[in-house]
């Protein structure tokens, strides 16, 4: 196969998986407001298989590209929702609450949807990304930013579940508050690790490439701004009293800090890392 | 004073200073840093730039406040992990001691009949048995001991990181060296000099840029030792202790004058670079920019079509006492006159501009980077458990334990577990 065949396939893949998220999507919406269980089951299928065929579509954009497809803007957003879909099918395994899938999903979608709205072109990669360090700084970025994905995800049905009349079909769907508290906290310490790494290997390969590990660049500055923020979350909840919602709430407020490291950073405050 | 001081050392503090960091490194990513009051009159307002200049905001990581208040939080880390030394090692040394009388008065999270296959499954390897005061026996484990320290380690790389990076900002060297194949340039102020053995522009096709490649000698002029080496995007050269890192390029020509048809200069010139006319030295000529490929575009603006030399074209500017006599582009051998002088441009090459850094600190940096990355995995997934079980009168066991970070979730895992063998007391 021609690397333009390659590159249609991955075309044809990623829009069956943007369908099969948003049918996903919708599934999960129906599951949560109108207790449909056949509808949850469904969106959850729809799920497993859109990962798969991403997976796929990313793998088969690898081989077109003959590179790993992670070097700019639209590589950057599918592979942020791959990851983010990668932790939910973790998390909905590991935890097994389906309703997870209603607050993930749109979250999921929306990146996806991003990532349609960018340039698709391939390009050869510039001597600044020629390194085994992209791997490594971008897969555990992929990784972090899905567990923060997740844990905003909790935090927010965390939220609403505060506001929830009491209901027995939700009561079976919906962990407790205790132990939404718990997945969100196990989200967070996957990501915050990850994120710690990707700083970490990122200071590396900057000290290669640009010869300084840190420049104030507005990523580096981004990235040890969410850093700190769920730094701070951290040690909150180890606090007397911030636990539960108010560690809720810096969750969300974290999340918000992800996705402008990722998109705002890149649309307001170009730097060095403008091509990420 | 003490009170003070606890504060000073607390997590709440931490937090705050913590806050106002985020709020720092928000400004700081925001403004744009480095610029005039100028620059920020004309771009925000004179208020506003007045406020920017006389807060550091155009420069906010160098500031003075911002190193005061990296320093506040380093004292806190120091402080933190100061006071919690002690109560680590006496907690690792005495803390993990079965305690059977004290240990089955707390509530029980399971039963079974099988005790040591709970203890194996749940990762308690070392299992300890004692009895208690009315003679019932008494199993007790803990796993995971290194984890507590895991809080520690982390905060510890964290202050280990910041003197490594300050330290660095301190005392770190960079020059810059740039130029063409054989020139050979001193490197600052250090008793080295730099030769360029070598430079190329490996291009695509495409002519997009694939790497550039520096061959490089460096010379100690003192000693006349000499070490050799290539240094590539990404891949920095280390001589003499100095990284030498492959950092951009840009067009170079030679410069020539000549008088009377004979020539009596020439020099090579990097773009933007001057050369005064040496028996003239009023006359200053500049080469501005080169196009190797030069294509003009619709409004007649000069600019490449490509990186390759196909069509050369230099964009000069000559002065004369500091006012600007002429400008303009010369196609390959066209030459301009000035006077009795004739400037030509010739032999365009590529020049390659060279960082020479030295930062013995970065180790230091490393190393506590490392420090967190392992302080988190501890922190995280080397959760410190104690398991204890007590043998009741029908032969089963009642099961207790505790985990300071997860409890909620050991206690589950241990009731799943006890669940899994539960048809041997049923």
């Amino acid at each position: 196969m021609s690397h333009e065949q390659f590159l249609n396939l991955e075309n044809i893949l990623f829009t069956i998986t943007m369908f099969l998220y948003l049918f996903s999507m919708i599934g999960y919406v129906f599951f949560f407001a109108l207790k449909k269980e056949m509808a949850g089951k469904l969106a959850g299928y729809a799920a497993l298989a859109g990962f798969i065929l991403h997976t796929a579509a990313l793998i088969v954009r690898g081989i077109g590209a003959g590179r790993l497809p992670m070097t700019n803007q639209y590589e950057f957003a599918t592979s942020f929702a791959w990851g983010i879909c990668l932790c939910f099918l973790v998390f909905l395994w590991k935890y097994k609450f389906r309703a997870l899938g209603t607050f993930v999903m749109p979250v999921i979608f929306i990146i996806i949807g991003y990532a349609a709205m960018q340039s698709r072109e391939v390009r050869d990669l510039m001597p600044a990304l020629r390194s085994n360090w992209l791997a490594i700084h971008v897969s555990s970025a992929i990784v972090s930013y899905g567990a923060f994905g997740v844990s905003f995800a909790v935090s927010l049905m965390y939220l609403i579940r505060t506001r929830m009349a009491k209901d027995s079909f939700w009561d079976e769907h919906i962990p407790d508050q205790k132990k939404l508290d718990m997945i969100s906290y196990r989200a967070v310490s996957l990501g915050f690790l990850f994120l710690t790494f990707v700083i970490v290997t990122g200071a590396i390969w900057a000290e290669r490439a640009w010869g300084s590990y840190w420049s104030w660049d507005p990523k580096e500055t981004w990235s040890l701004i969410t850093w700190i923020i769920y730094a701070i979350y951290l040690h909150l909840r180890i606090s007397r009293g911030w636990k539960d919602k108010n560690a809720a709430v810096f969750a969300v407020v974290g999340f918000i800090c992800v996705i402008f490291t990722y998109i705002g950073v890149n649309t307001w405050l170009p730097g060095i890392h403008s091509y990420a | 004073m003490k009170k003070h001081l606890r504060f000073f050392f607390s997590m709440k503090f931490a937090i705050v200073i913590l806050l106002v960091l985020v709020g720092a490194c928000t400004v700081g990513s925001v403004i744009p840093q480095g610029n005039t009051m100028a620059w920020y009159a004309q771009n925000y307002s004179e208020r506003v730039a007045g406020a920017v200049m006389l807060f550091g905001l155009d420069d906010v990581f160098h500031s003075p406040w911002f190193v005061i208040l990296t320093l506040v939080l380093c004292g806190n880390l120091l402080g933190c992990n100061l006071l919690h030394l002690p109560q680590l090692i006496r907690r690792m040394k005495k803390g993990f001691q079965p305690d059977p009388d004290t240990m089955v008065a707390v509530s029980v999270i399971g039963r079974t009949q099988n005790a040591a296959e709970v203890f194996h499954s749940l990762g308690f390897r070392r299992i300890e048995e004692r009895k208690t005061k009315d003679g019932s026996a008494f199993l007790y484990s803990v796993k995971n001991k290194a984890g507590i320290w895991g809080a520690w380690i982390c905060h510890l790389g964290m202050l280990v990181v910041i003197i490594g990076f300050g330290l660095g900002q301190a005392f770190k060297t960079e020059d810059t060296v740039y130029g063409v194949t054989g020139q050979t340039k001193p490197v600052g102020e250090t008793r080295y000099a730099l030769t360029i053995d070598d430079f190329t522009v490996d291009l695509r096709e495409d002519d997009t840029v694939s790497q550039y490649l520096s061959t490089l000698t460096m010379t100690d002029t003192v000693t006349g030792e000499s070490q050799s080496g290539q240094t590539s995007v990404n891949a920095p050269l280390t001589l003499f202790g100095r990284r030498l890192y492959q950092n951009s390029t840009g067009w170079a020509a030679e410069t020539v004058i000549e008088k009377n048809g004979e020539e009596i200069q020439s020099q090579i010139l990097c773009a933007g670079e001057y050369m005064p006319i040496e028996d003239f030295p009023d006359l200053v000529v500049t080469l501005a920019a080169f196009y190797p490929d030069y294509q003009p575009d619709e409004k007649g603006h000069p600019q490449t079509a490509s990186g390759r030399i196909l069509n050369p074209a230099y964009l000069y500017r000559i002065y004369y006492r500091e006012q600007v006599l002429g400008m303009n582009v010369l196609l390959g051998d066209e030459v301009i006159t000035v006077e009795d002088y004739t400037i030509r441009f010739r032999n365009p090459q590529s020049y390659t501009l060279i960082q020479v850094k030295r930062d013995p600190f970065t180790p230091i940096a490393a190393i506590g980077g490392a420090l967190v990355l392992v302080g988190l995995i501890l922190a995280f997934y080397l959760r410190t458990a104690e398991l204890w079980a007590v043998q009741a009168l029908d032969g089963s066991w009642q099961l207790g334990g505790r985990s300071k970070k997860g409890g909620a979730e050991f206690e589950e895992a241990v009731g799943e577990k006890c669940l899994l063998y539960r048809e041997v007391i049923e």
